[in-house]
């Protein structure tokens, strides 16, 4: 089986040859071990003295020339580093959604602000800072809203260059410069913000919520366009302990929007993904009412329990994930550690399919020993039908 | 109970945010004292709403309104009421790690302390251990709350303990975690006295602290 047909048959339930593997984006970190390292370290080429003095100047100039074609150039490189690494199937991201404001800063187009600051690796890296939109006057003259025709038509060219490179080496699940549509406004006005004016500005929150469905509609349409077979979508719905909103409300707010979207996706032959971090336990059964094919992240640092998600929902939905980057996929593990858990994952998950084995999340300072250690184990133990171990 | 001090309860168990003030209103008018309110009323209230969020009732956007519910009613008692009585409970620190900017969690704790009694000195996000030692040896503030989400910067959590016994302050202070990527097992790491797995139970684990202080 090739590794398309591999996760698409696991999607559906179908037989399989063996466990399929997914790879969470890489960071600079990972596919620089991969794919060799840049000749010039990014922090030197952000931090000199002539970039820190042109960004501050001309920023925004910037952007286009020179920050995009970087951003580009990485966003291959994630994809190129997860086929030599020997995976089945890779997070794409097309992100065109960022703006450099200064050497320090960069605004999200839907509305919140970033730290532009160095990996610990060498390499840059950003970190959410504030909300941009902290008032109604701010929310109505937010300048950098993107037109979500051109963001899709730049998609579809990333995209359909991605699946001609790739395409046929690894099932490109894709994400383009829309991010979810509950996190946007999460992260433009910041989750005190966000609850209060879910009560207080319910107008606004309607039109904040159409505006991200168009742009996650139309850059949708545009990656199933280019062929791109699985479109996941990131939207984090909950935190360590539980969902950060009642799942009532959650469904009534952004039900209608993703079960929109999950339905085109399902009438052009493509698969749904939802990624969300936090424990979704309570929330599981709402993602499974959207028609969504496969949930990632099941994240171990939370409180959710994959192995019981897999009694209770594993026929349902397929499960992707299971591997922790807070201590497996770092330098401080011991490859047997790494081994034996993907041992127990596959006996525990992959009976009855539809588990695909991969990161909870990605990670810059995950060593790309530690994937190779993960899929060897993958390939070595995953083979169907299973043996008993 | 009195009418209108359940009636005060009720608001913020509802979360009512625009009817508060008008019930606080009426039970000034009526004659009764700010402590009475605070204590009888918006305590009991935001009791509620804690062990709603413990059983599964109410979720972390709830905790917020809640709040907002409380920033209503304040400033209309907070200027009738004897100054001694602000912060009753004693006064917490409270920081992001240093190399974390996450400050949700913080926040929610740090309104939730508030409406519960406490003072805060919130110190914000991404702050040196030495300045968190520095704060709690210069205001003579014993109890300090951590947050962190980051996996990467849990170190910094051992930071601030290893700098408080390099003070000599450490017997002295009582260090309290929570976060994403906390544990009861990483409390125990990184030499940390309690971990609070919500803002809730970290509300309880200061209210004990406090006492035993």
């Amino acid at each position: 089986m090739g590794p398309i047909e591999r996760i698409m048959a696991c999607l559906e339930g179908r037989e399989i040859d063996r466990i399929p593997t997914f790879c969470a984006m890489l960071e600079d970190r990972t596919f620089n071990e991969v794919l060799g390292k840049p000749p010039i370290p990014q922090e030197t080429l952000f931090s000199n003295f002539v970039s820190t003095y042109a960004l501050e100047r001309w920023g925004r100039m910037l952007t286009k020339p020179i920050f995009q074609p970087l951003l580009n150039k990485a966003m291959e490189k994630r994809i190129r580093a997860a086929v030599e690494l020997g995976f089945d199937a890779t997070w794409g991201m097309y992100e065109e959604t960022f703006i450099v404001k200064d050497s320090k800063t960069l605004i999200l187009f839907s509305g919140s602000i970033y730290d532009l600051q160095p990996d610990g690796f060498g390499n840059m890296t950003y970190m959410y800072r504030e909300p941009g939109i902290t008032s109604r006057d701010k929310f109505e003259s937010w300048p950098y809203w993107p037109d979500p025709d051109e963001v899709a038509h730049r998609a579809y060219k990333f995209y359909k260059k991605m699946v001609s490179k790739y395409g046929d080496k690894i099932c490109l699940f894709g994400q383009a410069s829309a991010y979810g549509i509950q996190e946007t406004i999460l992260w433009s006005l910041g989750f005190e913000r966000m609850a209060l004016w879910i009560r207080k500005e319910p107008e606004i929150i309607s039109r904040f919520i159409k505006m991200n469905e168009e742009l996650c509609l139309k850059t949708t349409i545009a990656m199933l366009d280019a062929g791109v077979p699985v479109i996941l979508q990131s939207d984090d719905f909950a935190f360590k302990t539980g969902p950060m909103m009642n799942p009532l409300m959650i469904d009534e707010l952004f039900g209608e929007p993703y079960k929109k979207i999950i339905s085109l996706v399902h009438e052009r032959g493509a698969k749904y993904i939802l990624h969300s971090c936090g424990d979704n336990t309570l929330l599981f059964d709402t993602f499974i009412k959207w028609d969504v094919d496969g949930l990632h992240a099941y994240e171990n640092t939370s409180n959710v329990d994959i192995y019981q998600e897999k009694k209770i929902h594993g026929d349902m939905v397929t499960i992707i994930g299971g591997v922790g980057v807070d201590y497996l996929l770092t330098d401080r593990s011991r490859d047997e550690e790494v081994k034996n858990h993907v041992k127990n994952l596959i006996k525990n998950l992959a009976p009855g399919g539809k588990f695909i084995l991969g990161p909870v999340h990605s990670l810059s300072s995950i060593p790309a020993h530690k994937l190779k250690v993960m899929l060897d184990a993958a390939h070595a133990y995953g083979k169907y039908p299973l043996a008993k171990q | 109970m009195k009418e209108s001090i359940y009636a005060i309860q009720q608001a913020v168990d509802e979360l009512d945010i625009d009817g508060i003030q008008d019930k606080v209103k009426a039970c000034i008018e009526e004659g009764i004292s700010p402590l009475e309110i605070i204590e009888e009323g918006i305590s009991k209230g935001l009791e509620i709403v804690g062990q709603k969020f413990e059983e599964g009732e109410y979720f972390l956007a709830d905790l917020i309104l809640a709040g907002e519910v409380v920033n209503e009613a304040m400033p209309l008692l907070e200027d009738k009421m004897d100054p001694s009585m602000t912060g009753k409970k004693g006064k917490i620190i409270l920081a992001t790690v240093q190399g974390d900017i996450h400050e949700i969690g913080k926040n929610i704790v740090g309104m939730l302390l508030k409406a519960n009694g406490f003072e805060v000195l919130d110190l914000g996000v991404d702050v040196p251990a030495s300045k968190i030692i520095e704060t709690a040896k210069s205001s003579g503030v014993r109890m300090i709350g951590l947050s962190a989400l980051l996996t990467t910067m849990v170190t910094s959590i051992k930071d601030v303990v290893d700098i408080a016994t390099e003070s000599g302050l450490r017997d002295q202070l009582k260090i309290v975690i929570g976060g994403a990527c906390t544990s009861e097992q990483l409390k125990d790491e990184m030499g940390a006295d309690a971990y609070g797995a919500t803002a809730v139970q970290a509300v309880s684990i200061f209210d004990g602290l406090s006492q035993a202080l």
